[in-house]
């Protein structure tokens, strides 16, 4: 026999109460994985390849306030930019009663490969595009998911916009971050709104990684004391905005996971104490064959830790596997897109199943510590 | 025989609230090497605070107690622990034994604490069950054997470790009388043969009967020496 092999014999001696001990950690570590990948995937917009060359221009008042069309030629004159393309989210509603987790954008069909390169359309659908005003092309994952097919006609009526266009599905497009979308001619969505000469913001392709940096003052400078003004960003900047609005869920998220942990250490801290109070009187043997202090504390510390670890590789482990066997963007019907679960999410409910394994071992090991063999033999005797 | 235990002006005095109650009053004693000492008295005579300052898991409020030459009482915590490892083995009334070892893991507990070799712990093991007459209960769990089975791989346990003094604290207060004879046998054997020093507190004449000297304890004092 050995020390290691005594411990795990001690930890197994309550099978039921360790198997409930293990779930309850499992479940809490589950959770809290998961939490931290929603709260990953509400607070960090996936980076795709073109988006470190790619800057957004809104307007500085609000994203809710138009730009007007007339700035085209103006940003296209810029050192600098490579292209230039207006894009307005229509908002719109596909069937009655139904929520629409695909959003639809006006865009310029022929600048759209330029500032998103990654997506891919083939080419001959994507020429049916450029030429037909009212057509679209449509992401592969609502594709499948609507049983879509080419040439099908699609109607949307606008929540922002007081018009409905009927767009005609030519193509299907992939490779990008998320590829639920509805791209449709911003010509069209004008001619529906009678010229109404306005976009939503404008979408740049910088010539290189060097002069993206440089062009956002300069074309916040061209518009500066008009009634125009414009916020010029790095997509990345653009996607962070959103990320601010979201402050309370991640209050809410980092509440309820500390509401997790908080808990899990109560739970954790009374099973061991419960466990070791059931086993003062065998403690008390073994002081007094001449085991110390710190030898038994380090066994209490050791089971506690065992009981975390189990639980971490459980639970954290579960929620790797399902973000790895799962298709959870058609599970929550695209809400979220990647649901990764990143080695540093890993890492931090391994700390944390530390610090529960430390933290929970604290007052049994003092107690152990404190206890005198006779004390110990009384409770016995 | 020289004396193994020294014991000079020992006294405990336990407090409860503000009240002192001495468990042990200014006791003298000598115990020689290889005696079989039974110590007797009513409850709370402190027969068994006696035992426990002589091996080490209690101390007292004043006075000297040397085992093998030894000052239990100037040892500090782990000095202690390491000493009552290598030199006192434990007798309980309750068996004491760890419930989810075999009877061979459970004799082998304290040799885990020294610096030997597995061969070398398998063959002290066997020799301490053989000598309680339990090698052929060795894979057997506490449950699985009787009170004086147990009580008999407490003993193997308890001198394992080949220790000067065992101290035995009513070895067969929960033993049938058959099993008490066999155990109190055992404990004559260490002594008279191996020369062990046992102390043992008993309530029970019969088992004390078994010692080589009985001494009498009563509110904390020695009586006489029989």
């Amino acid at each position: 026999m050995t020390i290691p092999g005594f411990l795990v014999r001690n930890a197994f001696r309550n099978k039921r109460r360790l198997l409930l001990s293990v779930l309850g950690i499992a479940v809490s570590m589950f959770l809290l994985v998961t939490l931290m990948v929603v709260l990953r995937e509400l607070t960090q917009p996936p980076n795709d390849g073109g988006s470190s060359l790619r800057i957004t221009v809104r307007n500085k008042l609000s994203l809710a306030n138009p730009l007007p069309a007339r700035q085209l030629p103006i940003i296209e004159k810029i050192p600098g930019v490579e292209a230039v393309m207006p894009l307005t989210w229509f908002g719109g509603k596909f069937k009655e009663d139904e929520p629409l987790m695909w959003p639809q954008f006006a865009v310029d069909p022929r600048k759209f490969r330029k500032i998103f390169g990654e997506i891919r359309v083939p080419e001959d659908q994507y020429e049916a595009w450029v030429k037909d005003r009212t057509s679209c092309i449509v992401g592969r994952d609502t594709f499948k998911e609507q049983k879509m097919h080419i040439g099908q006609k699609l109607t949307f009526l606008s929540g922002i916009y007081p018009c409905s266009v009927e767009l005609t599905i030519v193509g299907v497009y992939e490779g990008s971050i998320d590829d639920r979308v509805v791209w449709f001619h911003h010509a069209y969505l004008d001619e529906a709104l009678g010229d109404w000469g306005k976009v939503g913001d404008w979408w740049i392709k910088a010539t290189n990684t060097e002069t993206a940096a440089q062009i956002c003052p300069l074309i916040e400078a061209a518009f500066a004391n008009t009634s125009d003004e414009v916020r010029a960003e790095s997509e990345r900047a653009f996607q962070l905005s959103f990320v601010s609005m979201w402050g309370g869920i991640k209050l809410l998220i980092g509440g309820v996971s500390t509401a997790v942990l908080v808990s899990l250490l109560l739970v954790t801290a009374s099973t061991v104490s419960m466990s070791i109070r059931e086993r003062f009187r065998e403690l008390a043997i073994l002081k007094a064959i001449g085991f110390q202090r710190r030898e038994l504390c380090a066994f209490i510390l050791a089971e506690s830790f065992g009981l975390s670890a189990l639980g971490v590789v459980f639970g954290a482990g579960g929620a790797w596997l399902m973000s790895r066997t799962m298709d959870i963007k058609s599970l929550t019907h695209g809400a979220f897109v990647s649901f990764e679960v990143t080695p540093q999410m890993l890492g931090t409910a391994a700390l944390a199943a530390a610090a529960l394994g430390i933290l929970s071992s604290v007052f049994p090991a003092m107690s152990v510590a404190r206890m005198s063999v006779v004390e110990g033999l009384r409770t016995l005797d | 025989m020289p004396p193994i235990v020294t014991i000079r002006s020992l006294s405990k005095v336990y407090r409860q609230g503000e009240m002192e109650i001495a468990a042990l009053d200014n006791v003298s004693l000598d115990i020689a090497q290889g005696e079989f000492l039974s110590l007797m008295g009513p409850s709370g005579s402190g027969k068994s605070t006696l035992l426990h300052i002589i091996a080490g898991i209690d101390r007292p409020t004043s006075g000297e107690c040397r085992v093998g030459g030894v000052g239990v009482t100037e040892l500090d915590d782990s000095q202690l622990a390491d000493w009552r490892n290598q030199n006192v083995g434990f007798v309980f009334q309750s068996f004491n034994l760890i419930p989810v070892l075999t009877a061979y893991e459970n004799v082998e507990l304290p040799l885990l604490l020294m610096d030997l070799n597995g061969t070398r712990r398998k063959e002290l093991v066997h020799t301490a069950l053989e000598l309680v007459g339990l090698a052929d209960r060795a894979r057997h769990l506490p449950k699985q054997m009787s009170g004086g089975q147990e009580q008999r791989v407490a003993i193997a346990r308890a001198i394992v470790t080949d220790p000067k003094l065992v101290v035995a604290d009513e070895p067969t207060g929960n033993l049938d009388s058959a099993s008490a004879e066999a155990v109190l046998e055992i404990l004559r054997t260490l002594s008279s043969k191996a020369g062990k020093t046992v102390i043992m507190v008993t309530h029970d004449p019969r088992a004390a009967s078994f010692g080589s000297k009985t001494i009498h304890l009563e509110k904390g004092r020695l009586l006489d020496v029989a």
